[in-house]
């Protein structure tokens, strides 16, 4: 009985660890990128990204984007009941997307330089993730 | 450090070329002038989404494949942007060659696209269209380059949206919205402008008041629905009948008004009496239902009716309409003319 709970702390504890992760990862990302291509032209991108995952992923909804930047409190609120490989998968299909957007648009010039300073992080949330 | 100011400055000057243009083909020969200072490029495109207009300028030396290719993946990428399937033959291309390179580095006739940079043009959420700087070299562009190309994308994505509005703020002052035809304030401004031709060159200038006779039927059988209906294909037919240089004008209610420079009386007799015709031979379609109308027409005229204002044309005209209406319908009466003319079959 007194398992249960423990679990459920340990795995909101991972949660809450992933969703910071990756919210970080995220203004990063948003810093980068906006510096090449302008907050207009990420915001429009970020929002097409989110609209093709919510389908599957619904809590990137809640994730807001406009020209002024992420706005993250919902997604926090939004991403509490959910299980951290959920949350993990969610992000990491966003990331998959935008990546795929940015060398649609500029083949490698991106992602060249994205890809240093996202990578090691995401590598950083799958051992998380995959820690017993 | 140099290098990067004068590219600022070349920026600066290509922002403010795009910003004072006056119409969409203008920004991009602004661009394009520009761009081969800051870029080194073999192509460079604009895709409009409103009008499916793409407009490349590109190398002189640029071979009908490399631009087949340029075109298909701006295609392809705006496809994936603006969430729609789009074909490349739905796309109007015009193409603009200028020599962008030295005679020594002319293209390849088989060079294909290696390396291209296109971003969306977005303002508050919403795609214009794309920009694109397209190359034969592998790795053309970095970082820097996606940098000015986006600030330049930005400034073009604002001007557009500066046209798109302004247009539409024009056609809401000049056209009728359910007839698409002009409206009363723009024929007001055309005649003022018309009659002063006239009046001062000594041309002939007419002018024919149209009136759906007992439109009230209409719209009393088929209800106010039906009746917009009628208007609609009323100003087809008067829109088809008129030569290039006419006007034609919803007056108001069922009323239309024609303007007809350098028609004199006769001409405007039979043109007038023509749209009568077309109008009485034509079925009108009312959801399902075909209906038979006529039309009644008054006209006045320059200088037989000796009009001194432009006011004084359009009374004489709206007096001739009242002339036929009460000479039974469906009829032409010219201004000052008691009786009809007769009418040749």
């Amino acid at each position: 009985m007194r398992t249960t709970p423990c679990k459920e702390k340990e795995g909101r504890g991972r949660s809450e660890l992933i969703l910071e992760l990756y919210s970080n990862l995220l203004l990063e990302l948003w810093e980068i990128v906006s510096a090449l291509i302008g907050e207009s032209i990420l915001a429009f991108l970020f929002n097409l990204a989110i609209r093709k995952l919510e389908g599957k992923y619904p809590f990137l909804e809640s994730l807001k984007v406009t020209e002024e930047g992420l706005f993250m409190d919902g997604l926090k609120e939004e991403s509490q009941s959910l299980a951290p490989i959920e949350i993990h998968r969610g992000f990491q299909s966003l990331m998959n997307h935008l990546s795929q957007l940015f060398s649609t648009l500029a083949d490698g010039v991106i992602n060249k330089e994205l890809f240093p300073k996202i990578f090691p992080k995401v590598k950083e949330a799958e051992r998380i993730i995959s820690q017993k | 450090m140099r290098l990067i100011f004068k590219n600022l400055n070349v920026l600066r000057s290509t922002l403010n070329a795009i910003s004072t243009s006056m119409e969409i083909k203008g920004i991009v020969e602004s661009a394009g002038n520009n761009l081969p200072n800051l870029f080194d490029f073999s192509s460079f495109g604009v895709f409009w989404k409103e009008d499916l207009l793409l407009f490349l300028y590109q190398e002189e030396s640029c071979p009908p494949s490399f631009t087949q290719e340029v075109l298909k993946n701006m295609v392809n990428v705006f496809s994936t942007l603006g969430e729609i399937s789009l074909r490349v033959d739905q796309i109007k291309l015009q193409v603009e060659k200028k020599r962008l390179r030295p005679k020594q580095m002319v293209m390849d006739p088989r060079a294909g696209l290696k390396s291209h940079i296109t971003l969306p043009l977005t303002v508050e959420g919403e795609i214009l269209g794309c920009i694109s700087l397209n190359s034969d070299q592998p790795n053309a562009f970095d970082a820097q380059d996606l940098q000015f190309f986006s600030v330049i994308g930005y400034q073009m994505a604002a001007t557009l949206k500066h046209f798109q509005r302004f247009s539409s703020i024009q056609n809401i002052a000049i056209y009728d919205t359910l007839t698409g035809l002009y409206n009363r304030r723009y024929f007001e401004e055309r005649l003022g402008i018309e009659t002063q031709k006239a009046f001062y060159g000594g041309t002939p200038l007419s002018l024919v008041m149209v009136d759906i006779d007992h439109f009230k039927r209409v719209n009393d059988t088929f209800g106010h629905a039906g009746g917009d209906q009628v208007l609609c294909q009323t100003s087809s037919l008067l829109k088809g009948s008129i030569r290039k240089k006419d006007t034609v004008a919803r007056y108001g209610g069922e009323e239309f008004i024609l303007i007809l420079p350098e028609a004199n009386l006769d001409a405007t007799f039979v043109i007038a009496e023509r749209i009568r015709r077309l109008v009485e031979n034509t079925p009108f379609e009312i959801g399902g239902t075909k209906i038979q109308l006529t039309i009644s027409m008054g006209i006045s005229n320059f200088p037989t009716h000796q009009a001194r204002s432009k006011e004084e044309l359009v009374k004489m005209a709206d007096e001739a309409l009242y002339e036929a209406k009460r000479g039974g319908r469906n009829k032409v009466c010219i201004f000052g003319e008691k009786l009809f003319r007769e009418v040749k079959p």
